[in-house]
């Protein structure tokens, strides 16, 4: 819900991107001779605006109105008060700020907090660079039946639900699973990955890894493939061998969607997972595995403290906010696009 | 943590904002806990004695088949020899339903048959109401019904376990469902005779919020949780019964053989409570008990600590299947045990029923038992009696008067009694497709058993009994396990009844569970436990303790 401040993809940041450009076109108005008026330019944009239309409407009813829902949080909310929610939340009493003191007075809260940034600075450090690995890997291959057959491979695992995910990680890595059950023939017992609150943190990062990098791939290629080849042949003719190339060449080129997608990824740091963490919950309990998101979940919706779990996510949707802010401008201060520019 | 974890006067005085609320805290007026029927402002305490007598449905016995084997200390009625189809009764003369529809949503233990299966139809046919089955995951159904309560859009029925009725979710009860007295108080309920001999102290349990909400489904008072044993493995490798939990640790070191990936036990946490006779966690009631003039709670008892200590140790003896210790993540129990990869497990009783007969389709040879529950030091145990209706199936507000009668008439249509084709249809289905008769035997097929299996049986039900006739021997062992068991159980202080606690209490001890488990996985000490119950206390525990005592005088125990 609260959640919703911080573009949740490319396309809603791309959204507003584009208007954000607005006010820019304006200051470079007056140089022009005769300022271009607001319906002259509605005239010439209207194919346009109308076909953003049907995305912005869905932004507003998806994302937008349901913040609105945030009162709660400075609520003592019922839901059971009317038979309708909505008029449930005109009738519960307002309390202010009480839930939030009630969240911050709460150790568990400030170890979900913990959790969700130990999981995100991981990810960031293990997972993040691995796509680009991968699609440098990819982009060498030259056949292209081996180069087909390898990306769907690597792109399967992203289709498969957590639930399966988790399930054949049981099975491989659990105390039964085939690791175990292999070393405990050879007088190695007492494996157990899938239990152990310690190492739990990998685990996840791994499970992740597993399921979503191959995914990660796509954009990555894409800018790939918009490196015109003249410039390797170039370096290739200067002598620069296969490090340099891709020291000089494809790194620079993938440079502008690296910043970009860094800045998202940072924005959505807060979001490190939900149905993994919930299903392994009772794994390695709620000191390893309880994020930001599953805390919300359980005391909202499993303890049904509506009030209290909407006052959380609404602290983790403006820390979110603000840390897309903060990484955005250092990109800009690294002379890169970011997600917008003013 | 509990999230009422502040109590600062400021949160004190915005809950204090209703009526009901500030009455409760300032302690000047009765709890309010005895009101008469049919008011709808009460929303906490419970109701019983004379203002429950006007509420409840009169009570008309109805027997159809005597039992070979009669209710006894608690336990439910027995029957061995299936009757024939000629010989079957019916209880249900005419049609009652409308034909109208009705959608149920409903817990589901196993995996949920397609929509439109032949078992479903032929119920719906014969009761005419065209019910649709929202068959959800009764382990995690709590998640599920905390999100659907909320939402201003519920099915028109909805069946809730009693151990689901944590948090908030009594509150929505008595805010979403319909008030059934109008249709079955006193001697209304004669217009649904099955009805009517569902037994008193059920139809107690089903009254919320004042009102008559529920349609109960009786159960036996003995606890419902069996250690169970393959009995098939344990003669093969000639154990002997464990008959204390010390011996059970013994016993299941040696039993468990990892390398073979045979693990002695399941997680025995439940039992363990039961071992240690530690008070009933089932119904959040049960869990209080008056103690010399005090009345304690669960939490706070020894027995409580023993059972979780002990339950550590199987896990640090590494004799517990590891998979279970990732809970659902790890898979079911029940396929671990008939697979042969632990050797006991604990479960609900109708699981020796259930996993017999599906395991019995495939392996002729496939035998489990219960064995007797013992005390901490191997001598009689302690047990607490659980509630003797469980299982609770409501109808939302807005259900229009003629669906109320459409679910009454599937109510009584699934509570006739054993020896009728009603009861032939709700337990066996439909014959060829989900059962064959065999030597006059009703045998349950494959399809049967996937069919065939809870939705239509929550809704409705007779007086507790046991009547697999497919598997007398079964039946037998049921019910004497329930009668062995039910002379050494004791009733807590408010047995028997329903009881909504004050809101602002609601959330006090919802992550009790969550920690007992942390603990008996070894990831938090006892000593968190001990620590957790004192904050409890403080942070409401002992103004809970009180209102309960103020209950108890007011109201009666219902316990002998």
């Amino acid at each position: 819900m609260a959640h919703s401040t911080v573009p949740r993809s490319r396309a809603e940041a791309a959204t507003r991107k584009a208007t954000a450009k607005g006010p820019a076109d304006r200051r470079r108005a007056p140089g022009r001779p005769g300022k271009v008026s607001l319906r002259l330019r509605f005239k010439r944009d209207r194919t346009l605006i109308l076909m953003t239309l049907p995305a912005v409407l869905l932004l507003l009813l998806f994302n937008y109105i349901p913040i609105l829902g945030n009162v709660v949080a400075f609520q003592d909310y019922d839901p059971y008060l009317s038979d309708n929610g909505f008029i449930a939340m005109l009738q519960s009493p307002w309390v202010g700020f009480e839930q939030f003191q009630r969240i911050f007075a709460d150790s568990a809260f400030w170890h979900a907090v913990q959790n969700t940034f130990v999981l995100f600075f991981l990810q960031l450090v293990l997972f993040f660079p691995i796509p680009i690995l991968l699609a440098l890997l990819i982009n060498s291959l030259i056949r292209p039946r081996v180069r087909a057959v390898a990306q769907a491979i690597m792109y399967l695992p992203h289709f498969f639900s957590w639930v399966l995910v988790v399930t054949v990680f049981q099975q491989v890595f659990g105390g039964a699973g085939i690791i175990a059950q292999t070393l405990a023939q050879h007088g190695h017992g007492g494996f157990d990955v899938m239990t152990d609150p310690e190492i739990f943190k990998y685990l996840v990062t791994l499970q992740s890894v597993w399921k979503d990098a191959g995914w990660g791939i796509i954009v990555f290629l894409a800018a790939l493939s918009s490196v015109p080849n003249d410039l390797y042949e170039a370096a290739a003719m200067d002598g620069a061998n296969r490090w340099r190339r891709i020291w000089h060449i494809t790194l620079p080129a993938l440079r502008p969607v690296i910043a970009l997608l860094l800045v998202l990824r940072v924005g959505d740091a807060l979001t490190v997972g939900f149905e993994q963490l919930l299903l392994q919950r009772q794994a390695v309990g709620p000191d390893a595995s309880e994020v930001l998101d599953t805390y919300v979940w359980w005391n909202g919706i499993r303890n049904q403290d509506f009030s209290y779990a909407a006052a959380a996510g609404l602290v983790k949707g403006v820390v979110g906010l603000s840390l897309v802010l903060v990484a955005n401008k250092v990109a800009h201060l690294m002379g890169e696009q970011g997600v917008y520019k003013k | 943590m509990t999230p009422n974890s502040v109590s600062t006067p400021s949160r004190r005085s915005f809950l204090a904002s209703t009526a009901v609320v500030t009455a409760a805290v300032a302690g000047g007026m009765p709890l309010l806990a005895a009101c008469g029927g049919g008011q709808e402002g009460r929303k906490e305490g419970t109701t019983s004695g004379k203002d429950a007598a006007k509420i409840l449905p009169a009570f008309a016995a109805q027997s159809v088949v005597t039992p070979d084997l009669p209710a006894k200390n608690g336990s439910t009625a027995g029957f061995t020899k299936a009757i024939a189809p000629a010989d079957l009764k019916t209880s249900v003369a005419k049609k009652l339903g409308s034909g109208g529809r009705l959608t149920v949503m409903a817990p589901f233990w196993g995996t949920p048959p397609a929509g439109s299966n032949p078992y479903y139809q032929a119920m719906n046919k014969a009761i005419g109401v065209e019910v649709t089955w929202q068959n959800q995951d009764g382990v995690t159904y709590d998640q599920k019904l905390g999100a659907v309560l909320a939402s201003s859009d519920i099915p028109d029925v909805v069946v809730v376990p009693a151990w689901n009725l944590t948090g908030r979710i009594p509150s929505a009860i008595n805010a979403k469902f319909a008030d059934l007295g109008p249709y079955l108080s006193g001697d209304k309920v004669k217009d649904y005779p099955n009805l009517a001999a569902v037994p008193t102290d059920a139809w107690q349990r089903a009254i919320f919020g004042g009102q008559l909400r529920a349609i109960p489904m009786p159960a036996s008072n003995v606890t419902n949780i069996a250690p169970f044993y393959r009995k098939d493995l344990f003669d093969k490798k000639g154990y002997s019964l464990p008959k204390s939990p010390d011996e059970f640790l013994a016993w299941a070191k040696e039993a468990t053989d990892a390398k073979s990936k045979v693990w002695a036990c399941d997680d025995m946490k439940w039992s363990a409570f039961n071992f240690f006779g530690a008070l009933s966690g089932g119904d959040k009631a049960l869990w209080w008990n008056l103690e010399d003039g005090k009345l304690i709670n669960r939490i706070e008892t020894d027995q409580y600590l023993e059972a979780l200590e002990w339950t550590r140790k199987l896990y640090a003896a590494h004799v517990v299947h590891p998979d279970a210790i990732s809970g659902k993540a790890g898979g079911d129990a029940g396929n671990r045990f008939t697979a042969g990869q632990c050797l006991v497990y604990n479960q609900d009783l109708s699981a020796w029923y259930g996993k017999t007969s599906e395991q019995r389709t495939q392996k002729n040879d496939f035998e489990m038992g219960a064995f007797d529950i013992f005390g901490p030091d191997g001598g009689d145990p302690t047990l607490w009696a659980v509630q003797p209706a469980s299982i609770f199936t409501f109808v939302s507000k807005k259900a229009s008067k003629q669906q109320i009668k459409d679910l009454l008439a599937v109510a009584n249509f699934c509570a006739a009694p054993f020896g009728t084709t009603e009861r032939m249809l709700t337990m066996y289905g439909v014959e060829g497709a989900d059962y064959d008769l065999k030597k006059g035997l009703p045998v349950k097929s494959t399809q049967g058993v996937n069919e065939v299996n809870g939705a239509f049986d929550y809704t409705g039900d007779p007086a507790p009994f046991t009547a697999y006739t497919d598997l007398p021997d079964i039946t037998r062992s049921i019910v004497e396990w329930q009668q062995r068991m039910g002379a050494f159980t004791k009733k807590s202080s408010f047995y028997g009844l329903t009881i909504t606690e004050p809101t602002r209490w609601a959330n006090l001890a919802d992550d009790f569970e969550q920690l007992e488990d942390d603990v008996v996985r070894g990831r938090k000490k006892i000593s968190d436990v001990q620590q957790a119950v004192s904050d409890w206390k403080s942070k409401g525990g002992d103004e809970l303790r009180d209102w309960y005592k103020k209950l108890l005088d007011d109201n009666g125990s219902a316990a002998k």
